[in-house]
């Protein structure tokens, strides 16, 4: 379960000039839900999904994921808290271009030295569930916006992680391919992964597997 | 588990060097070169240093010569039997001997007169007079020649014997008996040895005079004692002991080290601007890698000790490869270029054998001076992006 309780995150551009980014949100995401947050460019959505990521921290408030305080992690246990819990599909997807897809993908496992077989195990269970093998040894530069996706896709699925979350996931997308991760995401659900999904792509609105739709305005969650 | 060396960690370092290869292959002839230089510079002071020290344990303890007008004469025979009278003096024995110039080759051979019946001032010609018949060398009117010597005088068609030219102009023709072996090669170098009657012949010095006596003592604490007695006994001579010529010795020797120091600050100076052009900052493709490795559950450690294994591979590589070139260049090729600089003092021009010293320190120093150095300008400025907010690098 992710709890966000009265979160405000500012953002300094200097000493007397700051963002309010976020402002007194409360929310509560449960195991297994898939929720839409919505909402117009600048809303705070994005703000929203690297706080459940500890990729930030809260001004003030607090976050917590499966009644750990995420908010207060020093940053080496949110870098665990992250590798254990978190498949973060980012909206540039942050793939290392010049490293092939094979190799971006098993990224998260690499700290945890694990024994080879076990790395190339995960490595094919991912590639092949997100229709890449076919690409594990070409340069991630080399590929197209879709395939780069499904490398993204397949990185933050590696770790078999209980929340995956995803920023803007069909905004490089064609109409085609955005459908297609409309399945992938069906796929993910049925698999009963915690899902946070920050769009404002009219496709996400309305699917009939979509626990919630929240939409959040100027940095406040309007029901 | 914490001790494992974690070998994806180690292939993503080298596929980090192999990513960016001309970059790469900047650092690692930059850093190959400077190791380079240094080692050389360190592999040569030592191997004459040692050659020198060498050189100066062979030096005599006490060398008296006669000066008049400021100026350098023939010493007395005689004086030798006074000297042995003063107490603490075990020997003393007058030496002929000179410079010769050989036009041709535009080089000076020094050319030292032995004899069979007299003990030897040095162990070197301790060796002749053990391993040629001396008396032989009177009779046949032949010398013994130092390595380089030999050479010079091959390079002018002297095989068996050589022409010297006697100050009234006739030629003394002298026979090559052998190769004088030394010790060190600084000493041995430009030496010919023979009997002093042929040298005084060529030099035209009377029989009763000689070109300076070396005092042997028995205690060297005694040296100066000896030194003001024969001063007293012979105002009119100059005399020096073997800690002066230690010096001047040492002298000319930090001369030359001193143009080195100036290289050699040139070098760090180089390698200071890579240093400070690395810790400068990264560029930001380097910095959204490792806020990426951040975000998808890289530790801060984890990332550093990639980095560590990046810039010690890399650099690591780049020291031994120095190290082994200049091994290469000082003791198989001998240094051209360095070792002209280095032993200019060495009157003779021909060939000089650096011995082989191993020195595990000079490694030590440059590796010291290098690596760490690098590591650290590299992880430094990866440690400051690495500790910083994930969602701040990558966005
Ligand atoms: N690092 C930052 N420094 C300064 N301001 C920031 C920073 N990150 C976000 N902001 C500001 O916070 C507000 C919320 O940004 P956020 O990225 O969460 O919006 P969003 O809803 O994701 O928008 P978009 O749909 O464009 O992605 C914006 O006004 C943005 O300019
Ligand atoms: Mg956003």
């Amino acid at each position: 379960m992710i709890e966000l309780k009265n979160i405000l995150k500012t953002y300094e551009l200097n000493k007397n000039d700051k963002v309010v980014a976020l402002d007194n949100v409360n929310l509560t995401i449960n195991e297994g839900e898939l929720v839409v947050l919505k909402g117009a460019s600048g809303s705070g959505k994005s703000t929203i999904l690297s706080l459940i990521a500890a990729l930030s921290k809260p001004t003030s408030g607090e976050v917590i994921v499966d009644e750990k305080k995420i908010s207060k992690l020093p940053d080496n246990f949110a870098s665990v808290y992250r590798r254990d819990n978190i498949g973060f599909i980012f909206q540039k997807y942050n793939l290392i271009p010049t490293l092939s897809v094979k190799e971006n993908i098993i990224l998260p496992l690499v700290p945890l030295n694990p024994p080879a077989n076990e790395i190339l195990e995960k490595l094919d269970k991912v590639a092949q569930m997100f229709n890449i093998s076919h690409k594990k040894d070409a340069l991630v530069r080399n590929l197209s916006g879709g395939e780069q996706q499904r490398v993204a896709i397949a990185r933050a699925n590696v770790n078999d992680p209980k929340i995956l979350i995803a920023d803007e996931p069909t905004a490089n997308l064609d109409e085609k391919l955005s459908l297609n991760f409309i399945e992938i995401l069906r796929e993910l659900k049925a698999l009963n992964k915690t899902i946070v999904i920050a769009t404002h792509d009219p496709l996400f609105f309305d699917l009939d597997f979509v626990d919630r739709e929240i939409q959040v305005h100027n940095g406040k969650i309007v029901l | 588990m914490k001790n494992k060396i974690n070998i994806y960690l180690v292939e993503y370092a080298i596929n980090a060097i192999l990513r960016q290869k001309s970059k790469s292959f900047f650092i690692v002839f930059v850093f190959t070169l400077l190791t380079f230089l240094l080692t050389s510079v360190f592999f040569i002071t030592n191997s004459i240093r040692y050659e020198l020290d060498s050189t100066v344990d062979t030096l005599p303890q006490i060398i008296v010569q006669k000066i008049k007008a400021g100026r350098h004469y023939d010493i007395d025979v005689d004086a030798v039997d006074n000297i042995l009278e003063i107490a603490g003096v075990s020997d003393a024995v007058a030496r002929v001997w000179g410079y010769y110039y050989f036009e041709n080759a535009g080089v000076n051979f020094s050319v030292v007169g032995i004899e069979q019946y007299e003990n030897q001032y040095k162990n070197s010609f301790e060796k002749i007079a053990s391993k040629f018949d001396l008396s032989e060398i009177d009779a046949k009117v032949s010398m013994v020649v130092g390595q380089g010597v030999k050479a010079t005088m091959h390079d002018s068609y002297y095989k068996e014997y050589f022409n010297f030219i006697k100050p009234d102009g006739t030629l003394k023709r002298v026979n090559i008996a052998g190769v004088f072996e030394a010790d060190t090669q600084l000493e041995s170098n430009d030496v010919i040895v023979m009997s002093k009657d042929t040298i005084r012949e060529i030099f035209e010095i009377d029989e009763s005079k000689a070109t300076d006596i070396v005092v042997k003592v028995a205690n060297p604490e005694e040296i100066p004692m000896i030194v003001s007695k024969i001063k007293l006994i012979y105002p009119d001579t100059r005399i020096i002991s073997s800690e002066d010529l230690k010096v001047s010795y040492q002298n000319i020797f930090d001369y030359k080290s001193g143009i080195f120091l100036a290289l050699f600050i040139i070098s760090l100076f180089t390698f200071f601007i890579i240093i400070y052009d690395k810790s400068s900052g990264l560029s930001s493709e380097e910095k959204r890698e490792i806020g990426i490795l951040k975000a998808i559950g890289w530790r801060v450690d984890d990332v550093l000790k990639e980095k560590f294994y990046e810039s010690f591979i890399i650099s690591f590589f780049a020291y031994t490869l120095g190290v082994g070139l200049s091994f290469a260049y000082v003791y198989i090729f001998q240094a051209p270029i360095l070792q002209n600089i280095f032993v200019g003092y060495s009157q003779l021009k021909t060939s000089f054998e650096l011995p082989f010293i191993f020195d595990l320190q000079t490694l030590f120093l440059v590796f010291f001076l290098s690596v760490p150095i690098y590591i650290a300008a590299t992880i430094i400025p990866s440690w400051k992006v690495a500790t910083l907010e994930a969602d701040e690098v990558i966005r």
